[in-house]
């Protein structure tokens, strides 16, 4: 009896082209559109050469520093470049400009000065690598004031001094190097699928049930124990859902490449997990709520994105903000669990944090589970 | 006889509405009980009383002289239900919803294998194993849905109005279905709103109406209890009201009627009204295309009774 | 008349759905405007910058934090959040001075730091500032006789400044807030009015009444235009509130030209999003489908296009793909808008060129639901 309910069960889920659409199809599809819109944005956000233009008047010209560093820092064999450098006059410089082909122009005055559109990241490198190139110059006459006892100015000390300057300090990082936080995005994706698991619960378990369907009638009246028709039909939806994520896994993987950290074991418990509680989620929406199973449909999807949405999958920043602010939102959303689930385990690695997710999953799907079971238990009711 | 279902004073109440007031019955073997009212009058909430779906207020209900309970499987196996909606999984074929319904009862593959042919083979639906539902007419519909219910070759069948929106020809075939279960040895409680199928199918009638049986016995025994025996119809041109006194007057002759160019009389007693009433036709000149005489239907019964038709 | 009466009663019928997505897409709507999120805007361009001391904070220690002090947005974080904090760049750069820093380093030039950087631009930034000033430090700290002679030397250098002039006068932050938020419009357009019209529409298209519409002495095209006016109302109103919306949230930018262009070009967008959900609408029969269409169509669109995202930082092919769509013109004007300063013939063409180019969508849409609708005349 057993078997024969879920292998039905089984086929009726699988022969259902809505669910599929939402459980397999749609976050493959989400995922599609995350990697086009989001494959570039940390290309973008390391420091890309900067166009600029110099107005080579006389001041310019001879000015050694100036002149020197800034033919270094443009040069294309560096390593370490910084600039495309247009040397050109001034009314050259503002056409530059207002065309939008350059960042920002330098007039060398008595002070130097910086000419930009608007404010932003460019104009602030820009200024600040003048700032820089205008110290380099005092410190080279303090050194050099200081060096020469003898008022001999040589190239020799000039030169040293610039080495100074151009030698880089180490400064020892200690950070994760798993920084890339685009991840989260797939991360609120794959909780996203687990609890859409939640629509196949909803569709195995109302058709058990008399008051919700009339096929629930037949089941009710055969000879059948409603607990077998229950959980066989719960099983169902869970190896469905499972397989769903199995293939959402394999494309994040294989066609997005995904990083889920190394430990696969851990990733692939968090999913099944996971998916649990997104299937109780839907079941305990299934059993509380008296409406049709189109407007529970809508009631699951809403759900779940308004979750996914506080998890971080519209402003990745979201959940941060969130755990910041008001922790217990998080600590109650089951995608805020998974997504933290999968980045503790990506940047910080198997640990308290990971195994605690873990355990808020399990007991909020154990919840559900018992307050739906004390509805689906019932088989005699007031009305149907 | 040995009675197979006893229900007794079985009331149910929807907040503020009785469905079913004190209704008690009982269910013999071998017979085909129908169940008749009209919509509303508390048919189907008495068989989901009886099946244990709905909790009821007062009463008692006993199969096979056992108190009938949500985990009573033993009973269960012996119950097939067509219930009023169709309920069918979209997603299966015509033989798959069949066996996994009978699926729900019959473990062994092979017997079940053999049932759902039987149960194919009885609704007629040889034709069509491999269609889905949504590719089946209405009344192929309604004969999957009994399929369904009586695969497991059930001692006792509830058929909850299985020929609602039911073209006569498909309607036939189901009765005849219904027939043929009955002489396999399946009882069964039979409800609908129409009295044609009643009187064709039902060994005994039970007229329910507003959650109250107002009527039961043999379709002869129904018909004795109301007061007429006969009705003559008599489709006339120039007819007016002031001869329905007259005609009342006459002898056996209850009340008469006219609508429509249709003059219906009813008589208490069944002999030699025709030629009375022909005479009189006659003796006021009174033209009529058409005159006939028919005995009164369950219709009329309910009429009497209620007073109300029973087709609203 | 009564085409339009019948629109508003089942309108009605689903308005707790329509109020409860409409809530959904405002509260995205602001939050995703309110919020510095890093994957939308890069407004700021001072590093934050958190700084953990472990010594004491004297001398050259005290005139190191000082200095970055001066140069970044120091923040606070929660020691508990500090990772986090990183991970989701609240803090771009941290940096950890070590126990008896100062000493060390005025004694042997020993560099006792540690950083946690983002590997950002604004990292990168905040890496350039602590180095030159440890670079700067070191070279006088060989000449220096004492700390005081050391921070002297230190403090003289970097106070020399370059000059910084800009010549626009735009207001940048408001116009990339109006940027942020129409760009977002665009989904909430698609959305609402896809799916508000289909689920309409899906009544008026249902198998029985649409025999009945057929049957009746109505031409079918002057059925679907009062269908469509119908939307029309419903569209108008949608685009009022996100203009509403948008005055709220923004504020004074939306009083001039700059504002009234986006508002426009909003209003040309709800009429090519009313004539899509039209088509959907008269395709879509069934309305579990709808849902679904709804996220892909308006999910695809605001991805491929830029709405989430900025435009400038897609993937070529994505915005090679994107031109077939409507919402890429819509989102290109917002974005052209934010850079315009003078409103001339030359400055303006391409934004009504993109106007004429959504326009000409519509009516595309419009032919092709006329088209439909006239071979659907016949139910198969």
């Amino acid at each position: 009896m057993f078997t024969h309910n879920f292998k039905y069960s089984l086929k009726t889920l699988f022969k259902n082209k809505t669910l599929i659409f939402w459980t397999f199809a749609f976050p493959i599809i989400l995922g599609t559109f995350f990697n086009m819109a989001f494959s570039n944005i940390e290309k973008n956000e390391t420091l890309s050469i900067i166009d600029i233009a110099i107005v080579e008047n006389d001041e310019f010209k001879n000015n050694k520093v100036f002149l020197e560093t800034i033919k270094t820092l443009s040069d294309k064999e560096n390593e370490k470049r910084l600039f495309d450098t247009k040397y050109v006059d001034i009314n050259e410089a503002k056409k530059l400009l207002s065309n939008k082909k350059i960042t920002g122009y330098l007039i060398l005055e008595d002070t130097p000065k910086i000419i930009v559109n608007s404010s932003g990241i460019n104009e602030t490198i820009l200024k600040y690598v003048i700032d820089e190139i205008t110290q380099n110059e005092i410190i080279i006459n303090n050194i050099i004031n200081n060096k020469i006892k003898n008022n001999v100015y040589t190239d020799e000390i000039y030169n040293e001094v610039m080495q100074k300057l151009e030698s880089n300090i180490n400064i020892n990082h200690i950070q994760n190097q798993n920084l890339s936080y685009t991840m989260i995005e797939y991360y609120t994706l794959i909780a996203l699928a687990c609890l859409y698991g939640g629509i196949l619960g909803m569709s195995s378990v109302g058709k058990t049930q008399a008051n919700m369907c009339s096929t629930g009638k037949r089941i009710s009246v055969s000879s059948t124990s409603k607990i077998k028709i229950i959980f066989s039909s719960i099983l169902a939806s869970y190896i469905v859902e499972l397989i769903g994520i199995i293939l959402l896994f394999l494309y994040t993987i294989f066609i997005i490449k995904v990083d889920y950290g190394n430990n696969l074991i851990l990733v692939i418990l968090l999913s099944v997990v996971g998916s649990l509680t997104g299937l109780s989620l839907g079941i305990l929406i299934t059993t509380v709520l008296k409406s049709n199973f189109n407007i529970k449909l809508g009631i699951i999807i809403s759900t779940t994105t308004l979750l996914c949405f506080l998890s971080g999958m519209m402003g990745i920043t979201m959940k941060y903000t969130i755990d910041k602010n008001i922790p217990i939102i998080n600590k109650i959303n089951p995608a805020s669990m998974i997504t933290d689930g999968f980045y503790s385990l990506y940047y910080y690695g198997a640990g308290d944090r990971f195994y605690f997710n873990i355990i808020s999953l399990l007991i909020s799907a154990g919840i559900m589970v018992l307050i739906s079971l004390f509805s689906l238990r019932r088989k005699k009711y007031d009305s149907i | 006889m040995k009675n197979i279902i006893e229900v007794k004073n079985l009331t149910k109440k929807y907040k503020n509405l009785i469905a079913v007031n004190n209704l008690s019955f009982e269910l013999f073997e071998g017979e085909i009980l129908g169940l008749l009212g009209p919509n509303g009058s508390g048919k189907s909430t008495t068989i989901n009383c009886i099946l244990s779906l709905l909790k009821f207020n007062s009463g008692s209900i006993k199969i096979f002289g056992e108190y009938m309970e949500p985990n009573s499987s033993g009973l269960k196996r012996n119950i097939g239900v067509v219930f009023q909606d169709i309920a069918l999984f979209e997603e299966l074929t015509v033989y798959d919803n069949i066996d996994y319904f009978c699926g729900l009862y019959i473990n062994d593959k092979k017997v079940r294998k053999k049932y759902i042919e039987d149960a194919i083979k009885l609704v007629g639906l040889q034709d069509f194993k491999k269609f889905y539902p949504k590719e089946l007419s209405g009344g192929l519909l309604r004969r999957l849905n009994i399929a369904c219910g009586i695969a497991h070759k059930p001692k006792i069948i509830f058929l909850d109005e299985p020929t609602v929106a039911v073209d006569p020809q498909s309607r036939n075939n189901i009765l005849e279905g219904i027939k043929k279960l009955r002489d396999n040895g399946a009882t069964i409680i039979y409800t609908t709103h129409y009295m044609e199928e009643v009187e064709i199918i039902c060994d005994r009638v039970i007229i329910i109406d507003k959650g109250e049986i107002i009527a039961s016995g043999t379709n002869e025994e129904l018909k004795c209890l109301a007061s007429i025996e006969e009705k003559i119809i008599v489709e006339c041109n120039n007819f007016n009201d002031n001869y329905i006194e007259q005609i009342k007057e006459l002898e056996n002759v209850s009340d008469v009627s006219y609508n429509n160019n249709i003059l219906t009389i009813y008589y208490t007693k069944g002999k030699n009204n025709l030629i009375s009433i022909i005479k009189y036709l006659k003796k006021e000149s009174i033209e009529y295309n058409k005159i006939y005489s028919c005995l009164p239907t369950l219709n009329d019964v309910f009429l009497e009774l209620t007073g109300k038709e029973l087709r609203d | 008349m009564i085409v339009f009466k019948t629109f508003l009663k089942v309108l009605n019928k689903c308005k707790g759905i329509i109020i409860f997505e409409t809530a959904l897409l405002i509260f995205f709507g602001g939050y995703n405007i309110e919020t510095n999120d890093v994957s939308i805007n890069f407004v700021s361009s001072n590093p934050n910058i958190l700084i953990i001391n472990s010594d004491k904070k004297e001398g050259i220690t005290k005139n190191l934090i000082n200095y970055i002090e001066n140069n970044s947005n120091i923040v606070d974080i929660d020691e508990n959040l500090i990772d986090d904090a990183l991970f989701y760049r609240d803090v771009n750069y941290i940096i950890y001075i070590k126990d008896n820093f100062r000493n060390n380093f005025i004694n042997n030039n020993e560099i006792g730091i540690e950083v946690k950087s983002t590997g950002d631009y604004q990292s990168s930034l905040a890496e350039m500032m602590l180095s030159r000033y440890l670079k700067i430090a070191s070279i006088y700290n060989e000449i220096s006789n004492s700390e005081e002679e050391l921070i002297s030397y230190i403090d003289n250098t970097l106070q020399n400044k370059s000059e910084i002039e800009t010549t626009s006068k735009l207001n940048t932050e408001k116009l990339n807030k109006a940027t942020v938020y129409y760009n977002f419009t665009n989904y909430c357009f698609l959305a609402g009015s896809i799916y508000v019209i289909c689920l309409v529409l899906s009544s008026f298209r249902n198998k029985n009444i649409k025999m009945r519409t057929i049957i009746s002495s109505m031409n079918y095209k002057k059925y679907n235009r009062k269908l469509l006016i119908s939307c029309s109302m419903f569209a108008i109103t949608l685009w009022l509130l996100y203009v509403l919306l948008s005055f709220i949230l923004i504020g004074s930018i939306m009083y001039t030209t700059h504002g009234l262009l986006y508002i426009i070009n909003a209003l040309v967008f709800t009429f090519c999003t009313l004539t899509l959900a039209f088509l959907l609408g008269n395709i879509l029969k069934n309305k579990t489908v709808i849902n679904g269409i709804i996220n892909v169509v308006a999910l695809g669109s605001s991805f491929l296009c830029g709405a989430f995202v900025p435009m400038e930082w897609l993937p070529d092919y994505v915005i090679n793909i994107a031109h077939i769509l409507p919402s890429y013109y819509f989102i290109k004007n917002n974005e052209l808008l934010k850079t315009i300063e003078v409103f001339n013939f030359d400055t303006m063409k391409p934004i009504i060129i993109n106007m004429i180019i959504v326009i000409i969508f519509s009516g595309l849409f419009i032919i092709i639901t006329n088209i439909i609708s006239k071979r659907q005349r016949k139910i198969d």
